[in-house]
């Protein structure tokens, strides 16, 4: 017969979470409905809720064509991220997955962008992209100005960005083809699989479950980013790099209007959302374990 | 980590309330002051950095009340005055503050200062030493708010060996007359570019004061705080970007980006026969050049060689806060009235390329030996001299934000997304908004 837990048994469980839980209201609760708040008022100088407007910042946002500027630059922005770091990690994790002399200093540049501040690395950009004194167009012979001209500005950043990012999904990937069988492999030559099939349905599928984690992680990590646009182009030249979140830097940080920059991260983070709850979904179809 | 990212979005929009401190209090004697420590926050980084703490040291180590200052570098002006406004909750800020020439509306109605000249008025200091053309940036109501401490003006950068080579005598004193030596310019005179224009809301105000036209109305936001722009009305914003346009569309003028500093890489690489940036920059740009060519200097350029109007002030002000000490606000004084002295501004003006606040700085062996060695800083001191108190600049609280619509705009008409007109139509609609949001929550 088993005893009835005590009253102190059956709580102790809340006693262990109370830390944790205190943290979260504290750092992520209280914000987040503080921003909500926010984000139907109009604030004043000082950022405190002054003027009592219903969804009135959320129907300016909607009706703004700078706000629709931001979110199509965003988009844009975090395809170019997500694809382009991907694809180098991929390509990096798999070049360095054979072993040869010198790998480990290959493995260690293919990780390094990872070590590197977004904002000393915009830095850098900005000397190298420079129209007059940049190594790119003394190198390429171009007269090209990347960051002032709208047509580049946008996919200079999302470059860099995806450069930065490439770093740890080389180390992800990495640490994903160390998991695969290497007998599949051999069989697979036995059998007569090209290189290029043997990528595609060996390699693909069993990176698949921590192809979907990097995935999301990029996603999230592509929408946050901030440093590079700071120092690069401060959301120039006109808005072409106007992403959400410089754009809510800007309305709270520089022009004090709280209550803007609190609904467009209410709207940010139901996009975010959204993404997240339809890249779980697909997770079940798509992924192998 | 969804949640991760939400909740630094969300802490990012955090940042809340701050509550005014008020009244005026009594000012010590100089009895007490022994042991006063007072925190002192400025944005100097760099060379200008240093020359800051050099000038706190010396006063912490000489002064004979006992008086300590605590300097803190706080990062750019921009984060300074957004610091400030966060600290003001429980009074947790420094006593003095050092803000940007664009915050000066701001800190007037903010409700937490001192106005300077209470401390002048108190101390019989006597403010005609102070330049009058800078002085005159800072005084509302006839009064001077604020100390002037690091003062600058832009002027005209030129390349005196294209100029030779070109074959022109003397440097262009309008928009329109660079268009008119341009070709000479980057023909025989061998420049990529007759001038690195960089896209500065600084440079926009500078050329409307050129103009003599004001940017806001209210007597430029000086009488009263401002209700709307006028430089729409008043056709000087048309002016100045028509004749940008020009500039720019016969390739004279090409885009070189946004920011006071975005023209002076072009020029100090040999690009550009022309530039426009702060006096300040002078000893930057001397090093950068490095003797490969000689650099002369001129007044800003006015738009067209008509136009009877003058170039104001930017750099920061010294703004003493009302902490309710009034220990601490007499200590303050005596640092302020350190910094404003004959050989610290002398001192001052040799390391940074700022100008002396004081006249009586000119008298300093330190100013003779530095305008000797730069003769070039000639300039900015005949240009400042040249200008009038009446063209002093606006104010407005919502300045920061204006420059960025200003340059966004023209960013816009040299990139053909809009037309001249276009773009003063979108400025001036977007900070009338802007203005009439702040009237509106700001009462």
């Amino acid at each position: 017969m088993k005893k009835k837990p005590s009253l102190l048994e059956r709580t102790r469980a809340y006693g262990f979470l109370l830390p944790c839980i205190l943290i979260f209201a504290i750092f992520l609760f209280y914000p987040f409905f503080k921003t909500i708040f926010l984000s139907l008022y109009k604030t004043n100088k000082m950022g405190q809720a002054k003027l009592f407007v219903g969804i009135g910042n959320y129907m300016d946002l909607l009706t703004s064509s700078s706000f629709y500027n931001s979110l199509k630059v965003t988009l844009i922005f975090v395809v170019i991220v997500v694809v382009g770091s991907m694809a180098i990690g991929l390509l990096g994790a798999v070049l360095c997955n054979k072993a040869f002399p010198g790998i480990r200093a290959f493995s260690t540049a293919y990780a390094l962008p990872m070590a590197i501040a977004s904002s000393s690395a915009a830095m850098i950009f900005k000397i190298i992209l420079h129209p007059s004194v940049g190594i790119l167009n003394k190198l390429t012979g171009l007269n090209i100005n990347w960051v002032s001209d709208p047509k580049y500005a946008l996919v200079c950043v999302a470059i860099l960005t995806a450069w930065l990012n490439s770093g740890i999904n080389f180390l992800y990937f990495s640490a994903g083809l160390g998991n695969i069988d290497e007998s599949i492999y051999e069989r697979a030559s036995v059998d007569g699989a090209s290189p290029i099939q043997q990528f595609f349905h060996l390699t693909l599928p069993g990176l698949s479950p921590i192809m979907f984690y990097t995935l999301v992680v990029n996603i999230i990590q592509a929408f946050q980013s901030f440093g590079q646009v700071k120092i690069l182009t401060q959301g120039g030249p006109g808005e072409s790099t106007n992403l959400i979140v410089y754009s809510i830097y800007r309305d709270a940080f520089f022009n004090y209007r709280f209550g803007s920059a609190a609904a467009q991260s209410v709207i940010l983070f139901v996009i975010v959302m959204i993404l997240t709850l339809v890249m779980f979904k697909i997770e079940k179809k798509g992924v192998k374990y | 980590m969804k949640k991760k990212v939400i909740s630094a979005i969300l802490a990012a929009a955090l940042a809340t309330g701050v509550i005014a401190g008020s009244a005026v209090s009594a000012l010590a004697a100089d009895a007490d002051l022994n042991g006063t420590t007072i925190e002192f926050w400025h944005s100097m980084g760099g060379v200008n950095g240093e020359a800051m703490d050099y000038l706190v040291q010396k006063f912490n180590s000489e002064n004979e009340y006992g008086i300590t200052v605590n300097a803190q570098y706080q990062g750019e002006y921009d984060d300074t005055i957004n610091k400030l406004k966060s600290a003001q909750i429980g009074n947790m800020g420094a006593d003095l503050v050092q803000i940007y020439d664009i915050g000066t509306r701001f800190m007037i109605d903010s409700g937490w200062i001192v106005p300077m000249q209470d401390l002048i008025d108190n101390d019989g200091y006597d403010v005609s030493k102070i330049e009058p053309n800078i002085a005159a940036y800072y005084t509302v109501d006839s009064r001077l708010y604020s100390m002037p401490f690091n003062s600058s003006t832009p002027i005209l950068y030129y390349n005196k060996d294209m100029f030779t080579a070109a074959g022109v005598a003397e440097a262009p004193t309008s928009l329109a007359g660079i268009a008119d030596v341009a070709e000479a310019l980057t023909g025989n005179g061998g420049a990529g570019e007759a001038i690195s224009l960089g896209i500065y809301g600084w440079f926009f105000e500078q050329l409307l004061a050129k103009q003599g036209l004001q940017y806001v109305d209210n007597g430029n936001g000086r009488e009263e705080a401002a209700t709307k722009v006028v430089f729409d009305e008043n056709g000087g914003a048309l002016n100045i970007l028509n004749q940008w346009k020009t500039l720019y569309d016969a390739g004279y003028a090409p885009n070189v980006g946004r920011g006071g500093d975005s023209g002076l890489t072009d020029f100090a690489a040999g690009k550009s026969a022309m530039t426009l940036g702060s006096t300040a920059s002078l000893k930057q740009i001397l090093k950068d050049v490095n003797g490969k060519f000689e650099v002369g200097t001129a007044y800003f350029p006015s738009v067209t060689d008509a136009d009877q109007g003058g170039v104001s002030i930017g750099g920061a002000s010294l703004w003493a806060l009302n902490n309710e000490d009034a220990a601490k606000q007499a200590a303050t004084w005596k640092f302020v009235e350190f910094l404003v002295s004959a050989e610290s501004q002398a001192y001052w003006n040799a390391q940074t390329g700022y100008f002396p606040v004081t006249t009586d700085a000119h008298e300093e062996q330190i100013f003779k030996d530095n305008i000797a060695e730069y003769p070039q800083f000639q300039t900015a001191i005949d240009q400042l001299h040249d200008s009038a108190p009446e063209y002093a600049g606006a104010l407005m609280s919502v300045f920061p934000e204006a420059r960025q619509i200003v340059e966004t705009n023209i960013e816009n008409m040299l990139n053909g997304v809009s037309t001249p007109e276009e773009s003063v139509a979108a400025m001036a609609k977007d900070i009338n908004a802007s203005i009439e949001d702040y009237n509106l929550l700001n009462e």
